[in-house]
Order: structure tokens, then sequence, then C-alpha cells
């Protein structure tokens, strides 16, 4: 004990010194000179809670019953996805980018594909953008369901869960059809998507558009103006458009605020200048208007996947430069130079041109942007993703300053984050 | 495309402030309309599926339990070793150990064939690139999902375990079902 002390005022001992000076707690949740008596309770939400949609732990400080202080805690489900990619040449990083914001793997598939081919210049058939576009929206209405569903659930509504994963069960089902998975289905790849439909997956996926917008309905008939609801909803926790852009926001939150950004039309990419289709915006930027314009949007990209069904192109689905996609297995047992290219694509894979790409897409969330830094390598120097989750996350603690704990439950169903995507 | 959008490519959401008359009003009609709407549903039926009782039929794209395949005719392996699963493979789960084939000893109609074969299914991620990959049909995604085991090295299957047909425990739909 006594050398501890009779150290040389060094570095260490100064350092510590320095530290227990500090009172962090007095810091961090001020206490207002007019109410001393005032005790504020600082509580963890979290990480296994059921409200906050994964493995989120919430550092809350209350008074009473009202939030005075947020702070979100991630890192929980950190899987290290951006890293495990560099490992893995372009081709083999697909099903490992999938699986970061898992009710959104098409969107990020598609983020990935699309920087890929926007380093390589490649051009994708249309066919395959307009099967990309397909699915991806089909995703959307999938991921919208999952928030619906479970949003509803925390504001009490049990049924709506039900409903909302019946509905998403059909989805799945044609996902298995087209890509022989329900989740993950690594149907996007570079240059197109792997496989052509499968017979009789468009009436199957026509039933299912025909149901929809009566589904979605149904949804507005239960929840829409149901009193509760709307007392739960309307006017709680209001954000306004210039903090949520000056925080990042993006996607169905800022679009409830008012500001029309989407960049299926601001930025087409995948074709989706070719769809006629409307941009459900809200007024108020409340809890409410975050609900409807998800809502609308279902009913938007239902839309969308009717056209881009009617309007499909024939032709091939994925490019036909043998640098980069795999040959036809058919000329497998007859060419010996696509045995060539499908022995070095599989093994090695192909190289990508050095240089650096942003490719952002607009997802459930918000922006879905993959960067990539080429090293003229078969493998990506650098692969990192914008996951909107975590970047709208950011905006919680500003949305449930003062408001009800029941209020904050609330706006972080509303908020629809989703951990795989944040943690990565 | 004009950006900003135009005010017709935009839809307005907006609700009644909650309380008042008009909430009055939502207390019972709002409340009686989802009543409804759920009664309605009543005579949709129920869309359970009583698992594992009765079972969903996959498609034939469905990428379930791998299977290693024999040719019919003279029942030598399709697989001659060549790794190239194990190249594709993004969760490193294949290992593949080849040997050389003898005229008394010929297991592969190829030149080599795989000694050992193991995947390891508590790694892998179904992805199907090992199907993908392989250029003589060899392994194929087959359509068994019911692997679970209570013991990890129970998963690791080996090439005679993949060889064997499986128990058929999940049906399968017809292309177009």
């Amino acid at each position: 004990m006594s050398t501890e002390l009779d150290r040389p005022t060094g570095a260490p001992n100064a350092y510590r010194e320095q530290e227990a000076s500090i009172d962090l707690s007095a810091r961090m949740h001020p206490i207002p000179a007019e109410a001393p008596e005032q005790e504020l309770l600082t509580l963890n939400m979290g990480p296994h809670h059921p409200a906050t949609h994964g493995v989120l732990r919430l550092l809350v400080t209350l008074e009473g019953e009202v939030v005075r202080d947020l702070k979100p805690i991630i890192g929980y489900v950190h899987t290290g996805i951006e890293k495990t990619a560099e490992d893995k040449s372009y081709w083999k990083a697909i099903p490992v980018m999938e699986r970061m914001d898992y009710l959104a793997y098409y969107f990020n598939a598609m983020a990935y594909c699309g920087a890929v081919e926007t380093l390589l210049d490649l051009e994708v058939p249309k066919r395959a953008q307009y099967l990309r576009v397909i699915h991806l929206e089909l995703n959307r209405i999938m991921s919208h369901l999952v928030w619906l569903g479970t949003s509803a659930l925390d504001l009490g509504a049990i049924s709506m869960f039900w409903y909302c994963f019946r509905d998403r069960e059909k989805i799945l089902d044609l996902f298995e059809y087209s890509s022989g998975q329900r989740m993950h289905t690594r149907y996007i790849q570079v240059g197109g998507v792997i496989d052509d439909l499968p017979a009789g997956f468009d009436a199957k996926l026509r039933t299912f558009l025909d149901d929809m917008p009566t589904r979605v309905d149904q949804y507005l008939d239960l929840l829409n103006r149901n009193e509760i609801a709307l007392q739960r909803l309307r006017n709680v926790c209001p954000l306004d458009e210039a903090t949520l852009l000056s925080l990042g926001v993006t996607g169905p939150l800022l679009r409830a605020a008012g500001n029309p950004w989407d960049l299926r039309k601001a930025m087409p990419y995948s074709s989706y200048e070719d769809f006629e289709f409307a941009i459900p915006v809200g007024r108020k930027g409340d809890n409410y208007d975050r609900f409807a314009v998800r809502c609308a949007e279902m009913k938007e990209s239902v839309r969308i996947i009717r056209q881009a069904l009617d309007g499909l192109p024939e032709g091939p689905w994925i490019t036909e430069d043998r640098k980069v996609a795999l040959p036809p297995r058919h000329e497998l047992a007859t060419s010996m130079e696509a045995l060539i290219h499908h022995f070095k694509l599989v093994t090695e894979g192909y190289r990508v041109p050095p240089g650096e790409v942003y490719y952002p897409i607009e997802g459930p969330r918000g922006e879905y942007a993959v960067f990539i830094r080429s090293d003229g390598s078969s493998k990506p120097a650098r692969v990192h993703m914008r996951d909107p989750s975590f970047v709208n996350l950011q905006a919680t603690a500003p949305m449930t300053k003062d408001a009800y704990i029941a209020d904050l439950i609330a706006t972080l169903a509303m908020l629809d984050p989703v951990l795989g995507g944040i943690d990565r | 495309m004009a950006w900003p959008p135009s005010p017709d490519e935009l839809i307005v959401v907006d609700a009644p402030e909650p309380g008042g008359a008009g909430g009055l009003y939502r207390a019972f009609g709002e409340t009686l309309r989802g009543l409804k709407t759920t009664f309605a549903r009543v005579v949709e039926g129920p869309t359970t599926i009583q698992y594992p009782e009765e079972k969903v039929p996959v498609y034939p794209r469905f990428r379930g339990r791998h299977r290693l395949h024999r040719f019919e005719d003279t029942g030598l392996e399709k697989c001659v070793g060549c790794s190239l699963c194990a190249a594709a493979c993004p969760a490193d789960c294949i290992r593949v150990v080849a040997a050389e084939n003898t005229p008394e000893h010929r297991v592969s109609a190829g030149e080599r064939y795989a000694a050992v074969y193991e995947i390891n299914l508590s790694r892998c991620i179904f992805c199907g690139y090992c199907e993908v990959a392989c250029p003589f049909d060899a392994i194929t995604m087959g359509h068994d999902y019911e692997m679970s085991d209570y013991n990890r090295s129970d998963l690791i299957f080996t090439k005679e375990m993949l060889l064997q047909e499986p128990f058929e425990r999940t049906p399968l739909r017809a292309e177009g079902e």
C-alpha cells in the first residue's frame, strides 16, 4: 500500500487523481437547482427486453415516469461482417453481407452488388433489374409487416401481430419459390440475379398482389382511426425535419416529417425510373405519421411490383460477361473455355479495378449504402455498410426527451431499428 | 426523373386530433369497425399449420441438407474430389481430401475421388454455393430441413451419410404448384 503512495507524482498517479476528481454522475444528469429534492433514476432497459426489438440496451434516466435522458448502448450482436467480407472474394461476400440487416436481405445484397457493379462498370440486363425490383419491393413489404406487427404488439394490439405474420408468411413463401430460401436468399448476384422466375411464380405473386391492398386496408381499419391508437401515436414524440436531417436520419422517419427524400425517385437505380409510384409523406413528424407513412408505402410497393411484373422484359437475367458471371451449367459439359472460367471464378473470383465507390439505395428503414474500396485484387480491401438503423437510432434521444416511458416504447417501435444491422 | 417531386407524386397522410367529439365517436364507431374486421377474419378460417404433424411442402429450389450423388448405372460416385465446393463455401464448412482412383479400387468416375468428404452443418449457412460451384452435379441441396441434433459433433456429416438416401421427412412440391 505504501509503495502505491510513495510513487513520484508521475503520469499514472496524476491521471488517477484527475479521474477521481471528476464527478461524472453530476455531469451526466444535472439536477435542476429549483427542485433539488427531485431524484433521478437511472435504469437499464434491455439488452434483453422484448420492447427493444433485439439486443439493444437503453440507459434511461427517469424522473418519475418521464424520460430525461437516454443513451442507446449497442454492440451485443456484433458479428464483424465487414471484416469477414474483406477476407472473401467479391462473389463469396454476398451471402455474408446479406446477413447484416436480417429483415432487408435483398437490400443488403442489392447495395453490395450495385457497388461492385459500379466498380466493374458492368451493365445489368433489364430483366435482371426488373426481377430485382420485384424482390426488393416484396422485401420492403415483408419488413414493414414485421415492423407493423411488432410495433402494434408494443402498443397492446396483439392480433395485429398474427395478421401481419400471416401475410409475411406468403412473401417468405414466394422468396422460397424463386430463390430457394425464406431468408438470406442470395438471389441478387453481381451482374444480375441467380435464376429466372420459376414456372407458376407469376400467378402466385399476382394472387398475393390482389390480396395485399385489402390486407393493408384491414390493418388500417383496426388501427388508423382507433381512438386508443390515436391517443398513443398522434402528437407523440415529434421531431422536426431540420433536426432529423442534421442527425442523418433517412427513410420513413424523415418522410414522416414532410421531407419527401426517397432515393428511388431522387437517384433512381435498377430501373426505378420506369415505375410510377407516389411517396407518402407526413406533416408533423410524430409517431402517427411514421406509422401511416409506412402503411401507405406498402400499398405503393404493391403498385411497383405489379408494374414490374406486367412490364417484365424478356432476355437474360444475369450479365453475359463471362469474366464476372458464372457460365450457364449446360456449357460446363461441352465447352472447355466455360469450364476454365467456372474454375477461375469459383476459386479466385474476378478482379475488380482499384477504386472507391459508395452505392446508396432506398431500403425499408432508409438509406442502405455500401462503400467498397478495391485495391485491384479479387477481395475487397474495405467494405462498409451504411446501415439506416444505426444512423436512425441517434434520433431516439432527441425524440423521447421529456416523454413518458410508455411513449418511449412506442417511439422505439416506430423507429424500427434492426439490431443485426446496427451492430453488423 | 425530376427532383423535387411534384405534389401529385406525394401522398400526404393525416389524422384527426385525438379526443373531443370526434374522439367520442371513434371510441365507439371505430372500435366497432375494428371488431368487424376481426370477426370477418373468423370466417376465413385458421392459417396455422400444426407442425410437426403437418408440414409445409418445400419448393423444388429449396436449399436443405446437402446430398452427394452416384451415377445410377455404374454406382460410381459423381464427386471427383476437386474441392471446388470447399473453395466456394463462404462459411468454410466443407472439408475434402482427395485420393487417386486405382483399377482395383475405383470409387468415382474421374481420376480422383474424395477420400474424405465432410460438411459441418453447424457452420453451414445454406447459401447453396457448393451446388452452384460443383461442375459435375455431385453435390446438390436436398429438401430436408429437420436437422437438429443433441450433439455438435453429430452435425458433421461424412461422405457416407451424405451419399445415403435421406429419410423422406419433408414433402416436396411439384414445379408450378
